[in-house]
């Protein structure tokens, strides 16, 4: 008989929590951050939710947003498959999250960008507004806009043309070698990489042009290295990311090869630790937003990154997660109002702080604009990178930046605006 | 044109070595116990996994020795009081069970080691370069993976067709009951196969982790690539599984560097294709482009030509 009435009593306790817990939801503005947080990728779904909230956090401690109301990084898991996200969102939206952020894979952008437009066409007044922290693919700011879609990161043909920019710049670079992976972001990247080194970079010749088979599937890269070295090229530009990424560059140290590799996710932090010292002999170039070790690091940012290194216990790499908070917040304030589509209009030309002066939200496609800088692996930095206590012994060197005029590009978009 | 024949041909010697090492061991569990071990991939990683772990702090050549070793034991754990009770359930059971393997394996991998690529890397002994072929450089380390694959090939064909133990594994597969009549422990003789054959697997991972990078996803990544070899080469056959290794390597690497496509033979007839058509797409497409399918168009015609593959004794 006490047992039951132990167990009946937790079970009041409990629907007091839970109720208590609902109501402090409500007034917080709540973001439904979708990545992979278990399988292969985990770890990089993991670490952009903490970045994220721990941005959330300072917001937060500096007296939220709408006067006095607080930002939730809500994590849901789609195990980087798709029939997840499309779950996943629908769980968000039922649970009557309005905002929805996610970067993991640009075919999981896609299905979130194409699931929010029927929904927000068939639920007028209940809108859901889509924050894309790193889907790069360029078509989502281009043919298939919306109003309800903001990119925080640069996308493939910006990043290309920053990288392109700097191989103008670089008088070492005469001949370069392609190689890219077969799949939409690897095409995109090599068609675009073509367009911008015969548009900018007249005096460089495009000595190989190749799509490999993408995720890992190669595991000799050596007849690939052959075919680079006997187009004469002293550059590679490529795309690929991950194993094939790495394999690449690990197979053109080991034959001995002198070649710079400009990328764009060849060096991110992972790959670095795999790397190791005899394959960054070779210099491996990346463009990105920012990095700890760049000496025009403002003040402010600098005590933001140290912050974040007490938080996380690793060293900051995406800085673009902070400046979508922070003008996620200040729309919110601009607004005056909750509401996705009021913050919608407030974040349509907003400007927010970079590392290198201004971010600005560009209103015809909701594309974030700003400076990017170009550098390169290197083992001798004030600031090694630290992840979870391991010192990887090397981190990113500034090779120059690219003002975010270089990287201003066309856009293709018409979108449909709401009345406001 | 000499340059490129020796160059292809050693580089696919090379990689077909590599691609033998990987599948030794799964054509050996195939071919003695006629079990389709999903999971290979997996005690190939965990090889690597556990050679990081010790090389880390001790040295590489210990973990060398030993990482095989406990990856083998563990092979024999899971035969003995795992896949021994799916036996008698049937192959479709064994193969299920299997496959549960290679999940549970890469979550429990993720749990120990986390989810980020761990710094396995080559020993320093071994990191410098040994010979020059045609102006690339090869490190001392892949002549290394070269040599142990050779006496990996060396020793189980010797041990199989020279060896009274080779007699007794072969007659506990077609003739189990007699082979126990005679006074075999033939379930003894089954997880030793099973464990050796996992033991092999994480001899490959220990050797090739710090080449292809040591990561949660690179069982997945492997693929089905062991499987066309163990294929085309003939269910069970060690010597199968070297031609077809070989085969596969340098058929690959010739092709990579072939930059032909059949837009260039029809051009060379004297015919002109309209660029505009959809069929350029088709014969535009370079043989180096081709190059990663190649593997299993073989796997494709090996099984329709001769579906006991090149030194198979039974069909698929």
């Amino acid at each position: 008989m006490k047992l039951v009435s132990i167990i009946i009593s937790g079970f009041i306790c409990l629907f007091f929590l839970v109720s208590c817990g609902e109501k402090e939801a409500k007034t917080n503005i709540r973001i439904a951050a979708i990545e992979p947080l278990s399988g292969p990728y985990g770890a990089v779904g993991q670490d952009l939710i903490e970045g994220l909230q721990f941005q959330a956090s300072i917001i937060n401690n500096n007296g939220g947003v709408l006067g006095g109301r607080n930002i939730e990084i809500i994590p849901f898991d789609n195990a980087m498959k798709s029939e997840k996200t499309t779950e996943q969102l629908r769980k968000a939206i039922d649970q009557g999250i309005q905002y929805v952020t996610q970067g993991v894979g640009s075919s999981h952008a896609l299905n979130i960008i194409k699931q929010l437009q029927k929904h927000n066409n068939r639920n007028p007044g209940k809108e859901v507004l889509f924050l894309n922290n790193s889907a790069v693919t360029t078509a989502f700011t281009n043919e298939l806009c919306t109003f309800y879609h903001f990119r925080f990161d640069a996308n493939v043909d910006m990043k290309v043309a920053a990288l392109v920019t700097q191989i103008a710049k670089d008088k070492s670079v005469k001949k370069v070698y392609l190689i890219n992976q077969d799949y939409v972001y690897g095409k995109s990247f090599q068609s675009a990489a073509n367009k911008f080194l015969t548009d900018r970079a007249p005096n460089v010749t495009i000595v190989g042009d190749e799509l490999i088979v993408p995720f890992g599937k190669i595991l000799d890269f050596t007849p690939y290295v052959t075919k680079i070295k006997s187009s004469g090229a002293d550059t590679v530009l490529t795309g690929n990311w991950g194993p094939d990424g790495t394999r690449l560059i690990t197979a053109v140290a080991e034959a001995g090869l002198k070649i710079k590799f400009y990328s764009i996710y060849a060096g991110i932090p992972s790959a670095m630790n795999q790397l190791g010292n005899k394959a960054i002999v070779n210099p491996i170039l990346q463009v990105t937003e920012s990095h700890e070790n760049d000496s025009s690091t403002p003040d402010w940012l600098r005590k933001n990154d140290e912050e974040y290194f007490k938080y996380a216990n690793k060293s900051p790499t995406t800085d673009r997660l902070r400046f979508m908070i922070e003008m996620f917040a200040q729309a919110l304030d601009k607004a005056k109002s909750s509401d996705p589509k009021q913050v919608a209009f407030a974040l349509e030309g907003a400007t927010g702080r970079s590392a290198h002066g201004e971010v600005n939200m560009r209103k015809t496609d909701h594309q974030a604009h700003f400076d990017m800088v170009i550098s390169h692996i290197s083992q001798d930095v004030e600031r090694p990178f630290m992840y979870n206590g391991d010192n990887y012994g090397m981190a990113y060197e500034t090779d120059g930046w690219i003002k975010k005029e270089d990287i201003t590009l066309e856009t293709s978009c018409k979108m449909d605006r709401p009345n406001s | 044109m000499l340059d490129l024949i020796i160059f292809s041909t050693f580089n696919g010697v090379l990689y077909g070595m590599f691609l033998f090492m990987l599948a030794s061991g799964l054509t050996l569990i195939f071919g003695m116990m006629g079990i389709l071990n999903f999971a290979h991939a997996s005690f190939f990683m965990l090889g690597a996994y556990i050679a990081f772990q010790i090389s880390n702090v001790t040295s590489f050549w210990i973990a060398l020795i030993f990482a095989p070793i406990l990856v083998g034991f563990v092979g024999a754990l899971v035969e003995r009081y795992g896949l021994r009770r799916v036996h008698n359930y049937g192959h479709v059971a064994e193969l299920l069970f299997t496959f549960g393997l290679f999940f549970i394996m890469e979550e429990l991998v993720q749990m120990i080691w986390g989810k980020v690529p761990v710094s396995y890397r080559v020993p320093e002994s071994l990191d410098f370069t040994l010979l020059e072929i045609s102006g690339m450089s090869y490190p001392a380390y892949s002549m290394f993976r070269l040599f142990l694959s050779v006496l990996v090939f060396i020793s189980l064909f010797t041990i199989l067709t020279k060896t009274r133990y080779g007699l007794i594994i072969k007659a506990a597969l077609s003739h189990p009951e007699m082979v126990s009549a005679l006074g075999h422990n033939v379930p003894k003789v089954f997880m030793l196969i099973f464990g050796f054959g996992c033991g092999l697997a994480g001899l490959a991972g220990v050797l090739s982790g710090n080449v292809l990078g040591t990561e949660p996803s690179m069982a997945l990544l492997l693929g089905p690539i062991v499987f066309v070899v163990i294929v085309v080469g003939g269910l069970g056959s060690i010597k199968g599984a070297l031609c077809a290794s070989i085969l596969i390597g340098i058929l690959q690497t010739f092709a990579i560097s072939l930059e032909f496509s059949l837009n260039d033979l029809i051009r060379f007839l004297g015919y002109e294709i309209d660029a505009e058509s959809y069929w350029i797409y088709f014969v535009d497409i370079t043989i180096s482009q081709l190059a990663p399918i190649l593997p299993y168009l073989l796997l494709i015609i090996m099984l329709i030509s001769r579906p006991r593959g090149l030194f198979g004794t039974r069909d698929v």
